[in-house]
């Protein structure tokens, strides 16, 4: 073939490709070929369901929709059904299908080696360890818990006492100390609130964020706040910071940290010399030492009050003027941390309530009752809630009790969540045997021998009794609508083979059992709840109590000395940035703000005065310095909604253990912070310190 | 294509409470976890960290202690002048289906970034990195919204996916999925908000809540004087906080100038 | 012709012209076979389906519907190919006289496996397209019988009904598709139509079909 006829050949053939669809078609699967980005995770096709479950990560146990792809649970949504959250969720509980795969989750049981790693081992072996180790422990055991809502708490009491030892613990909440209060001014059973019912609440507690029954607490503020129409609940907020509870309130009552009290007594005078005497005539009674309280709140003037708290006095008069006019008025007191609170701000609080006639009346304080006992030989749940759990831990680290031999761990993370000067740590270390039963793996498990996945609320068999801060009688089940992740076990079932390992007689043969004990004792029905996760609720039938003053305790926990102008810190905490037992929920870590943490450090939120008199500017680096010797390295953000001299500081950062999305952020406020002992009660208290500060 | 505005007979719009958003972060983690977007390990940068809805803190600026906060929820404002369409020059922003959103095709999107530079409420984000689930995260992901790469911009859809949904419903109960009741299609954050401070509706529709509550005198919306048009209602009875939404000069008031503008 | 002949030898005018043509034409029908069969053939890698599937004796000999196998569930989603579990309500044992049959039971359901991860979909569509097929039927309500289904169905789909062993799956080996995926402008056309007829408000604006 000639050259003509070659390029006569290439012509055809020219012609020839471009008459077929290769070309075309092969540029179109390149163009296909460059949208397949192959190491970027594919979605997952199914039958999708919503499931009613409840969280038992959220600490009052938020009930929610689990949306299941396929099985899979890909979202959590409220439950408009639910008649405690109304549809509301918290961001907590919001997170917990993210959370139930987070990297920070314990997928089988670890055993700690003599160098310190953890190993993997099979349940099996797990299972005969646990019951060598507790068995051989005689009756020298202890358990703290951290869930107080569950009726495992039961089969772990039961056992310990059946061991012959009565060392069972929560973790400290907010209940301990109002209960304490409660009980020594004449309550029985349980104190709670009829938040819903009430048309003005003062809260020297962040009720919108992170203290009571969140969800049900935000419901009843949705519905009180219609969009585009007047309200009809008055929000007043007493605390040091403008927090999100301030956010929402129709009046701040900024307040140093730490005199809450005082701020309580304050207005219990203004109510008084409005003529208030605590005359409840919807229940025929005066308690018996009105005058003497009247005399104690006499002395507290407006000036007293704004001298020593900080309020501005315009204010103040505002706050009692807002409970006076109210028809069902209700006074709350809590403390910033969730824990660590002492019992007089309570008692103080009380003692508005009692001076506007608010206890037993709607949309006031309520008398529940105290839960019910199923199973054989378990402790009171007042009974534990009455014992600080510091008490005793402070007592093994510095040998005045022995140290247990072996120490169970249920849903807690002491390690991070008590302050340094609490003893856990040195418990732990003097402990024979310690057991962490946790589903992510925190502070406390990177301390125990062996660590054991537990399922989360909806995994497994559970329950939620009436949580701290609730006006009824609340019960839901957590019910198992997914698979368990790895090879976590629910906690209940496992306590429940060990106690029949241990020839403990519970009375119950498995959760099931147990939850049907305890629907059966508050008369609903079973079925219902097991199959479509119905939550029961009923009003309190307890009797009420006559209450009385206490005075006594109030005039001691007064006579503390009181934070004078020195930089004093003013913990805030956001429930979106998790638990001390679960840290920071992977898609928490972008809702942190440039105000909470900036790069690793954490952001100190200051006043521009108490800022000038440090001597900083935003965006400085700061030193603190702990009364307890703890240091931090802060970065100063200039905020106009915190008290002077008070220092703003998020709680939740600063863990040393779970993931990337909480690791080595920020500094941990509970280690700033010592523990002191309230005079009066004697109660362990933490959450606020004085603070030294240099710039950085 | 900017010039042009196409009016739609539905037209989904959010009008956000101010004065009830305290601020939890319920509604930013609903929207993640609903619409697929990555976590971030250092999520406190914001210059790199990716959010269809950002919670903003707002203060009125007086010293301690008159000082005021609130909460602005940001997601994308839905504009019916969007500048971010007009600039795309490969059609991969578009608002031209009935309903009003602004729809982002991110296989389309070739990350020229000059969306994100015409945004004036930095609604849009780019993917600077892969998206990243790390260990058994991934398991988590809905099958609602479809994965990013990285080299692409992202934003706030209204939950496009449940407008979707919602229709199918209707086509298949027989009823007309262009007259949706109140609340049948309604987007992740009002699901998750705790406070009930945001309301999702037709704004055309006078069944539909939000079509009242956007003539209420204390709504507002962001940037308005700049014309874009927005669906992104708020509310808020504080005068500084509506005075936050624009730029406002001393002697202004706000709604003023709106009403001169028609 | 005659003032060619002047210039040109005859040999050399018919050998010209022979070459005039001849390699063109070799040429052309070379490239049209390359870019027609060759290519595309190699282009693609053929799979089998884990089972040989009858749609013939399901359909025709036991009297199947369609919708007993391929339904809308309750949320709207669609089920596609049914899982183990689902042909494990007639198929839990084996029942008939055909290997595969008896392979199935023994391989996927008494094994546990799910064949609906091992079956291949011949028009799977990638993430990032919102396809509803509740929204699709429900202009089909007059649609009544396999036959009529089929018919359908196959507006889009390749028609299986009526096969007796599943058609060969081709895969591209660039793109990772089937040869049978619907492509973007299948879509468009279909959506142009109808609403230049009017009977849909479905326009081909993007998040009609993107997610």
């Amino acid at each position: 073939m000639d050259r003509r006829g070659f390029l006569k050949f290439a012509a055809g053939g020219t012609a020839g490709l471009v008459a077929s669809p290769i070309i075309w078609n092969t540029l179109y699967d390149a163009v296909y070929w460059t949208q397949n980005w192959g190491w970027i995770p594919r979605l997952k096709k199914g039958a999708g369901e919503y499931l009613p479950a409840v969280s038992k990560i959220c600490p009052s146990g938020t009930g929610f929709l689990v949306r299941t792809v396929a099985g899979t649970p890909v979202r959590t949504i409220g439950d408009r059904n639910n008649p405690v959250t109304h549809g509301s969720i918290t961001s907590l509980a919001a997170s917990e299908a993210e959370l139930r795969v987070s990297p920070s989750r314990i997928k089988k049981p670890l055993l700690r080696s003599a160098d310190g790693a953890y190993n993997a081992i099979a349940w099996a072996e797990a299972e005969k360890l646990l019951k060598a180790k507790a068995a051989a422990a005689g009756k020298s055991v202890a358990a703290i818990s951290g869930d107080p809502t569950s009726c495992t708490n039961e089969v772990l009491s039961a056992i310990l006492r059946a061991k012959g030892s009565k060392d069972f613990y929560f973790m400290p909440d907010e209940e301990q100390p109002a209960l304490a209060a409660w009980t020594s001014m004449g309550g029985r059973g349980r104190l709670g609130y009829d938040i819903e019912n009430s048309d003005c609440i003062l809260a020297a507690a962040p009720v919108l964020e992170s203290w009571g029954v969140v969800a049900g607490n935000r419901a009843a503020f949705n519905r009180h706040h219609p969009v585009g129409a007047p309200s009809t609940q008055k929000l007043i907020y007493a605390g040091p910071v403008q927090n999100n509870t301030a956010a929402g309130a129709d009046l701040w009552l900024p307040i140093k940290p730490g005199t809450e009290t005082i701020l309580m007594l304050g207005i219990a005078h203004l109510l008084i010399k409005a003529g208030r005497n605590a005359a409840d005539f919807e229940h025929g009674y005066t308690p018996a030492n009105f005058k003497e309280f009247a005399d104690l709140a006499a002395e507290y003037t407006p000036e007293k009050v704004c001298a020593a708290t900080g309020v501005p006095a315009q204010r103040l008069e505002a706050a009692a003027a807002m409970l006076l006019d109210a028809k069902a008025p209700l006074a709350i007191a809590g403390s910033e941390l969730g824990s660590g609170g002492g019992a007089a701000p309570v008692m103080a609080a009380l003692s508005i309530n009692m001076l506007l006639g608010r206890i037993g009346s709607k949309g006031g304080v309520v008398c529940l009752p105290d839960h019910a006992n199923v199973v054989k030989g378990a402790m009171k749940y007042s009974e534990i809630m009455a014992r600080p759990l510091v008490s005793y831990t402070q007592d093994v680290a510095s040998g005045k009790k022995p140290a247990p031999a072996f120490l169970f761990i249920h849903a807690a993370n002491p390690v991070y969540a008590l302050p340094s000067d609490s003893g856990m740590k040195q418990t732990m270390q003097k402990a024979g045997f310690t057991v962490a039963v946790a589903s992510f793996f925190s502070e406390t498990c990177a301390e125990a021998d062996l660590v054991l996945p537990a399922t989360l609320g909806m995994e497994a068999f559970d329950d939620v009794q009436t949580p701290y801060g609730s006006g009824r009688i609340t019960y839901a089940f957590a019910r198992p609508v997914v698979k368990p992740f790895g090879e976590a076990r629910p906690a209940g079932e496992l306590y429940i083979a060990l106690a029949q390992e241990l020839d403990v007689q519970l009375g119950v043969k498995d959760m099931p059992d147990l939850l049907y004990q305890h629907a059966f004792a508050l008369g609903t029905p079973f079925r219902q709840m097991m199959e479509k996760g119905t939550v029961f609720t009923a009003d309190s039938a307890a009797p009420l109590p006559k209450m009385k003053f206490n005075v006594r305790s109030l005039k001691a926990a007064l006579s503390a000395a009181l934070p004078g102008d020195a930089p004093v810190l003013a913990p805030v905490v956001v429930l979106g940035l998790g638990t001390a037992a679960t840290s920071v929920p992977p898609f928490a870590a972008k809702t942190v703000t440039d105000y909470q943490i900036c790069g690793k450090y954490s952001v100190a939120q200051m006043n521009g005065a108490t800022a000038a008199s440090l001597g900083v500017r935003d965006g400085d680096g700061l030193r603190l310095t702990a009364e307890n010797g703890a240091t931090a390295e802060v970065i100063v953000s200039i905020f106009e909604g915190v008290m002077p001299s008070s220092i703003s500081l998020v709680a939740g950062l600063g863990h040393t253990a779970f993931d990337e999305f909480s690791r080595g952020k920020g500094t941990s406020v509970v280690s700033l912070t010592g523990i002191t002992r309230e005079p009066g009660t004697n109660l362990p208290v933490w959450g606020t310190a004085g603070l030294k500060a240099a710039r950085a | 294509m900017s010039a042009e505005t196409k009016e739609f007979k539905i037209k989904w719009g959010m009008v956000i409470d101010i004065d009830k958003c305290t601020g939890c972060g319920a509604c930013m983690v609903a929207c993640q976890a609903e619409n697929n977007v990555a976590p971030a390990a250092v999520g406190g940068n914001k210059l790199r960290s990716l959010n269809w809805l950002t919670v903003f803190r707002l203060s009125n600026r007086k010293p301690f202690p008159d000082h005021e906060v609130a909460y602005l929820p940001r997601p994308c404002m839905q504009c019916g002048k969007p500048s971010c369409v007009a600039v795309c020059p490969v059609i991969a922003t578009d608002k031209r289906e009935e309903g009003g959103i602004v729809s982002q095709i991110p296989p389309r999107c070739i990350g020229c970034r000059y969306c994100m530079a015409s945004c004036p409420y930095h609604a849009r984000y780019f993917n600077w990195y892969d998206p990243k689930w790390p260990g058994d995260l991934s398991q988590a992901l809905t099958p609602d919204v479809s994965t990013r790469m990285r080299g692409v911009v992202e934003k706030c859809s209204f939950c496009h996916h449940r407008f979707m949904k919602a229709q199918e419903l209707a086509v298949s109960q027989g009823r007309d999925p262009y007259d949706l009741p109140d609340g049948a299609y309604i987007t992740a954050c009002t699901e998750a908000c705790p406070n009930g401070a945001i309301t999702f509706g037709d704004v055309n529709n006078p069944k539909h809540k939000v079509h009242e509550l956007i003539k209420s005198p204390y709504a507002f919306r962001l940037l308005e004087r700049l014309g874009t048009d927005p669906q992104v209602y708020y509310m808020s009875k504080r005068e500084w906080v509506r005075r936050e939404g624009d730029n406002y000069l001393e002697n202004e008031k706000t709604g003023e100038p709106l009403k001169k503008l028609g | 012709m005659e003032e060619r002949n002047n210039t040109t030898t005859p040999a050399a005018a018919k050998k010209c012209c022979c070459c005039s043509w001849g390699p063109f034409v070799a040429g052309l029908a070379a490239a049209l076979a390359l870019g027609w069969w060759v290519l595309p053939n190699l282009m693609k890698v053929e799979k089998q389906q884990p089972i040989a599937f009858s749609h013939v004796e399901h359909v025709k000999k036991q009297g199947m519907y369609c919708e007993q196998c391929h339904f809308v569930r309750a949320d709207g989603t669609y089920s596609g190919a049914p899982s183990t579990a689902e042909c494990a309500t007639c198929h839990f044992t084996v029942i008939g006289h055909n290997p595969e049959e008896s392979r199935f039971v023994n391989e996927y359901v008494r094994a546990g496996r799910e064949i609906k991860d091992e079956w291949l979909i011949y028009q799977k569509q990638p993430d990032n397209v919102f396809f509803s097929h509740a929204i699709h039927l429900s202009a089909a309500k007059d649609v009544k019988g396999p036959e009529e289904t089929a018919k359908y169905c196959s507006i889009c789909h390749i028609d299986v009904a009526s096969t007796d062993v599943p058609p060969v799956y081709r895969e591209n080996r660039l793109s990772g598709y089937s040869e049978n995926t619907m492509l973007m402008w299948g879509c468009e056309r279909c959506h142009a139509k109808h609403m230049a007829a009017g009977d849909t408000a479905a326009s081909n604006a993007c998040f009609t079909c993107h997610k």
